[in-house]
């Protein structure tokens, strides 16, 4: 594919300095007998300006890996950064600070706000933030994800391959540095998911946007630049420049 | 965020409107109390100005005591003598006296004609058009003693016209007077609902026991005089005890006394909107708490898309403000409607108002937004603060809050804050200060709404199981629903357990009070029969009656009861008075030391108990009193008797009473036969009674029930006044049973999809309404008999010295508690049942 060979001579010209990254990280939950590790110590980071897939047997860690480095859920030890800002020690108002202005998400479902259109949930944090819209931008991405003829729709008018990218504007709209993307086509039937997954790497291409994305789907995962395996919470294993093949190969050497 | 709020709140307009009702609700009584109150102090304000705008001057004696709030003050007669040297000042044109008293017309039928606590006036008629606040409808003015004009209002309403006669009722015996005119007050055809009889000055003298004496002497200046000059050069030659004043002060005093009676009135008013509004507090908190429950998903995705706390915080306030806001306004228009209809129920129990145009002042518009939006607002805090906790993360799973943690929280704050409710309140009680203990209960209420879940799972528990027996499987399902969120069900339910805590409060302190009403009669009243006005409010009756009761056949001892004011130790207090001849035969004294007879025949003063222990006074004491006709003097304790709300504090004999008070009417006659009370003897003592048709004879059985009949009425009016709060609290079931309708709209889709009928969906609904109705309703009839027994027996000394708890009427209240409920349940119950079985499935 033309667009993953012009990304891994690039990664392998100039490395990035790291979006973010996580440094012994470690979450439990549950006491005693029923202690999980969900997170068990950890270390990764996630270059600026590409595309990281997060893979890994159901269980293994990957949501709560996402939750603890967005500031979403709080870490049992260890350190996640933003950048150069630490997480941890942000307080709430802090952290507000950080989701409006440097964090984008996109869930696998419930991206949207129910009672508010298409259109007023893109431009949602630009509003909670009290920032002007970027206008070109707002139809630039609206033309992009084919969504302008869905703008004044609620969430409930519209399938769940628009709802993921009016959610995928909506992440993009603030041009964060990073966006976290928790199974976004996992709801989606493969065309809406390839498109999606297209618009992601374009994004990173094009824009320089940084993505980190979980997914289960060793197709998708071939869209990024690198692939990060966990297993029992702690890292495994990773691929650079995937394809669907190697991405498969190593999962089938980490099951087996 | 302002989007996200006004959108939500267009997107759930049903659950908008049923958590506005609540406050529309208490909004509708505060703005109609206050657009009513206005209406009728404007009303009376142009009434008095209007009947005293042509007067200049007014001369009358001093006010006989320091005013001591209660209006009217009351002041001596002036000397005739007077008129004389007030005509020949320069510069008066016009002088003429005044003299007025009780005088109260019989009607055609034969029945007094009574205006329900409005005053029957008797008055001279001052002939010159200019000075006279009446004015001439129809015939003439009164020239000999036995004419009267009658106002225009009387004359309608009873088919009076001039020519005829009519009887009147007075001090004296009855007398029979020609009406040769018709009289209206300005524009008004009578005032405040008073009946008018109008004399000639020297006969309204002879009638009212002020021969050679006015009330007050009306001044006229002549056109140029300066005012100023002649109130002076009046003031001059009055004898000392005598002032000159304004018409216009006469005007204002008049109209102050009438609004400060509106503004008893009005608070007592306000004090049940607030309670209503208390209880749609309850309501909106529940609603708002359900409502961040609900919407938990949401706003943890607004946080996690950047929302800071304070912006969550201020969307579920700001959601709170419009719903406030918007029910205050709708309140307000209800109101104004409200007011109306208070007036027609003010009516319906007697009490009837000049009519006049509608006030609607700024203070009301101010006042209702300020109460409605403020009460939303401070119910909402709390879940608000609720909506704030919660993690971004929520957003992404089913999260629910750690409920075990913050339950023993809970009962730390609860019992923290009902204990200091019930000091707060014991404190209020012993003092006493009505409004440490309205404080006290409210914290009270919040402390017991606080604890409430704390017992909500068992009690729902434990009024599910006999459901569960008979429903079945709905009732089993209703029962778990009930016990599923104790919190919930606690918050659900609180409102009506405020509504019931009060109902059953007045319940227990109204048997109370009914029972004590009783045997205070008991305790006092030796009498066979008891000789009353019968009209409400009335001053009293002719001084004759004694005497022609005396020769009905059998009668062996008469006593007549006079009531008037006084100052004891410079503090003003209320007088009673019987002829101590018979006096056992007749009232039943319980003297604690001393003599009771022979010390009210030699001039001496009783008082009770309660008096003698607070004021430090034994048998011996020599204490000051004052009175209005005579003025200071000193009186010797001649006895002590056991407190007794009839009886009053004070007592004095009949001789020493008539020297000391001008012309007094009788409150009541007992009469004492040698055969007992009995059909037969009422029907004696009516018939030659008959003149006097303003009477009622009463057995002293029939006393004491007039006496509880009286302390219902007064219940009935409250539990009315108390009916919209529970009607908000049941508002409130339906909120919540709606919104929990909503919520489970999958699972019941689920259940009727494996096979549940229609109807086992609404028995289920329905069984959940029966379970929360029943909790609130128990917690609320606990509270409220504790809260009801500690008013009663802190009221112990004023007379409530009997405590009951009704029972009957309690079990009474947790059935119709649950009946209502059931009836709350109705809608949402059908609603869940017309639920699409696929579309609810498919619902997220
Ligand atoms: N709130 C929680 N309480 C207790 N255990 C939790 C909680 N959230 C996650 N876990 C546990 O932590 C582990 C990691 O969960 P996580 O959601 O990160 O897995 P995942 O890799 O995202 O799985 P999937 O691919 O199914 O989404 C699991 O064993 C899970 O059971
Ligand atoms: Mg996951």
């Amino acid at each position: 594919m033309v667009v993953t060979n012009q990304t891994s001579s690039e990664a392998q010209a100039a490395p990035a300095p790291p979006a973010a990254r996580a440094v012994d990280l470690v979450k439990t939950y549950g006491m005693g007998d029923a202690v999980v590790h969900a997170l068990d110590g950890i270390n990764v980071e996630f270059e600026r300006g590409r595309f990281t897939a997060v893979m890994g047997p159901s269980g293994s860690g990957k949501s709560t890996l996402m939750h603890c480095m967005a500031g979403l859920d709080t870490p049992t030890s260890g350190h996640t950064f933003i950048g150069d800002e630490e997480i941890g020690l942000l307080d709430d108002a802090g952290l507000t600070q950080m989701r409006r202005d440097r964090i984008g998400f996109v869930f696998q479902s419930f991206n949207l706000v129910p009672t508010l259109t298409a259109g007023e949930n893109i431009t949602l944090p630009a509003d909670l933030a009290g920032a002007k819209i970027d206008r070109e931008w707002f139809e630039f991405l609206v033309g992009q994800l084919a969504i302008g003829d869905r703008l004044s729709h609620r969430p409930s008018e519209m399938s769940g391959g628009q709802q993921q990218r009016v959610a995928c504007a909506r992440a993009l709209i603030r041009r964060p540095d990073l966006i976290f993307a928790d199974e976004p086509t996992g709801n989606l039937d493969s065309n809406s998911s390839t498109e999606m997954l297209t618009f992601l790497r374009r994004s990173v291409t094009e824009f320089g946007q940084s993505i980190v994305m979980v997914t289960h789907d060793a197709r998708g995962a071939a869209f990024a630049d690198r692939v990060v395996f966990l297993a029992d919470g702690q890292v495994v294993g990773e691929v650079y420049s995937p394809s669907a093949e190697t991405v498969l190969d190593q999962m089938k050497r980490l099951s087996g | 965020m302002w989007k996200v709020t006004v959108k939500g709140l267009l997107a759930h307009k049903l659950r908008l409107v049923l958590t506005a009702l609540a406050i529309v609700l208490g909004v509708t009584f505060v703005s109609g109390t206050l657009v009513l109150t206005d209406t009728l102090h404007n009303t009376f304000t142009t009434l008095f100005g209007h009947i005293y705008q042509n007067i200049d001057f007014e001369i009358r004696g001093k006010a006989a005591f320091a005013d001591n709030g209660t209006g009217g003050a009351v002041r001596k007669p002036i000397p005739q003598s007077i008129l004389a040297n007030v005509r020949a000042v320069p510069g008066v044109a016009y002088a003429e006296g005044t003299a007025g008293g009780y005088a109260q017309f019989v009607s055609s039928t034969s029945k007094a004609i009574s205006t329900g606590g409005a005053p029957t006036i008797g008055l001279s008629f001052d002939p010159n058009p200019q000075l006279s606040a009446l004015q001439l409808a129809a015939g003439t003015a009164p020239k000999t003693p036995n004419q009267v004009v009658m106002d225009e209002g009387t004359a309608r309403k009873y088919h009076f016209e001039v020519g005829q006669h009519v009887r009147i009722l007075l001090a004296g015996p009855p007398q029979t007077f020609t009406i040769v005119g018709i009289v209206r007050f300005g524009t008004a055809d009578n005032l405040a609902g008073a009946t008018l009889a109008a004399f000639d000055l020297p006969t309204a003298q002879h009638l009212f026991g002020l021969t050679g004496r006015y009330n007050a002497i009306d001044v006229l200046a002549r056109p140029g005089t300066a005012k100023a000059g002649l109130e002076h050069a009046i003031a001059k030659i009055l004898p000392p005890g005598v002032e000159v004043v304004t018409g216009q002060t006469v005007a204002n005093e008049q109209s102050s006394a009438i609004n400060q009676a509106l503004s008893f009135f009005s608070t007592a008013l306000l004090v049940f909107a607030f309670i209503s509004l208390f209880v749609g507090g309850f309501t909106i908190f529940n609603t708002f708490s359900i409502i961040v429950g609900q919407r938990t998903r949401e706003l943890a995705l607004l946080r996690v898309v950047g929302a800071s706390r304070r912006q969550v915080f201020r969307s579920v306030l700001v959601e709170a403000s419009i719903v406030g806001l918007v029910a205050s306004l709708v309140g307000l228009g209800l109101g104004v409607l409200a007011a109306m209809g208070l007036e027609a129920l003010l009516k319906g129990f007697g009490i009837t108002l000049p009519s006049g145009p509608l006030v609607f002042e700024t203070r009301t518009v101010v006042a209702a937004i300020a109460v409605g939006v403020g009460v939303t607002v401070v119910s909402a805090i709390s879940p608000a603060r609720r909506a704030v906790q919660i993690p971004p993360v929520a957003a992404l799973g089913d999260h629910r809050g750690d409920q075990r943690e913050s339950m023993r929280r809970r009962i730390y704050a609860g019992s923290i804050v009902a204990l200091l409710g019930i000091a707060v309140l014991a404190l209020g009680l012993t003092k006493p200060a009505i409004q440490l203990v309205g404080l006290g209960a409210v914290a009270v209420f919040i402390g017991a709404g606080m604890l409430a879940p704390v017992v909500a799972r068992p009690m729902a528990s434990v009024l599910g199981r006999p459901l569960a027996g008979i429903l079945g499987i709905s009732g089993k399902l209703g029962r778990e629903n009930s016990m599923r969120s104790p919190r919930r069900t606690a918050q659900t339910s609180s409102a009506l357990m405020v509504g019931l805590a009060l109902v059953s409060t007045i319940a227990v302190f109204g048997a109370s009070v009914s029972k004590s009403a009783t045997s205070s009669v008991d305790n006092a009243v030796n009498a066979d029969y008891i000789i009353t006005n019968s009209g409400a409010g009335a001053a009293g009756f002719s001084g004759s009656v004694a005497a022609a009761a005396a020769h009905v056949p059998g009668v062996t001892a008469v006593s007549t009861v006079y009531n008037g004011t006084f100052e004891f130790r410079h503090s003003l207090k209320a007088l009673t008075a019987v002829s101590p001849d018979h006096l056992s035969e007749t009232v039943i004294l319980r003297m604690d030391s001393g003599s009771g007879a022979p010390a009210l025949a030699a001039g001496e003063l009783l008082v009770d108990t309660t008096t003698a222990n607070t004021d430090h006074l034994s048998v011996g004491s020599v204490v000051p009193v004052k009175f209005a006709e005579t003025g200071s003097s000193t009186m010797r304790i001649g006895g002590i008797f056991k407190a007794n709300a009839l009886r009053g504090s004070f007592v004095a004999g009949d001789s020493f009473f008539l020297s000391n008070f001008n012309n007094p009417l009788p409150v009541a006659v007992l009469l004492r036969t040698d055969s007992g009370a009995s059909k037969a003897g009422t029907a004696a003592v009516g018939g030659r009674l008959s003149a006097y048709a303003n009477l009622k004879i009463q057995t002293r059985a029939e006393f004491e029930n007039t006496q509880q009949m009286q302390v219902n009425q007064l219940l009935g009016l409250i539990y009315a006044l108390l009916a919209l709060a529970i009607l908000i609290a049941l508002i409130g079931i339906v909120n919540t049973l709606m919104l929990s309708v909503f919520e489970r709209t999958h699972e019941i889709g689920l259940l009727r999809a494996i096979g549940m009928r229609r109807r086992q969906v609404r028995a289920m609904i329905r069984s959940e309404a029966v379970i929360l109705s029943l909790f609130g309703a128990i917690v609320g009839v606990l509270i409220g008999t504790a809260l009801g027994v500690a008013f009663a027996s802190s009221l112990k000394q004023q007379g409530i010295t009997d405590l009951v708890v009704p029972f009957a009427s309690l079990v009474t209240f947790l059935a119709i508690a649950a009946l209502l409920g059931l009836g709350a349940a109705s809608w949402p119950a059908r609603r869940a049942a017309k639920l699409d079985v696929l579309a609810a499935i498919a619902a997220e």
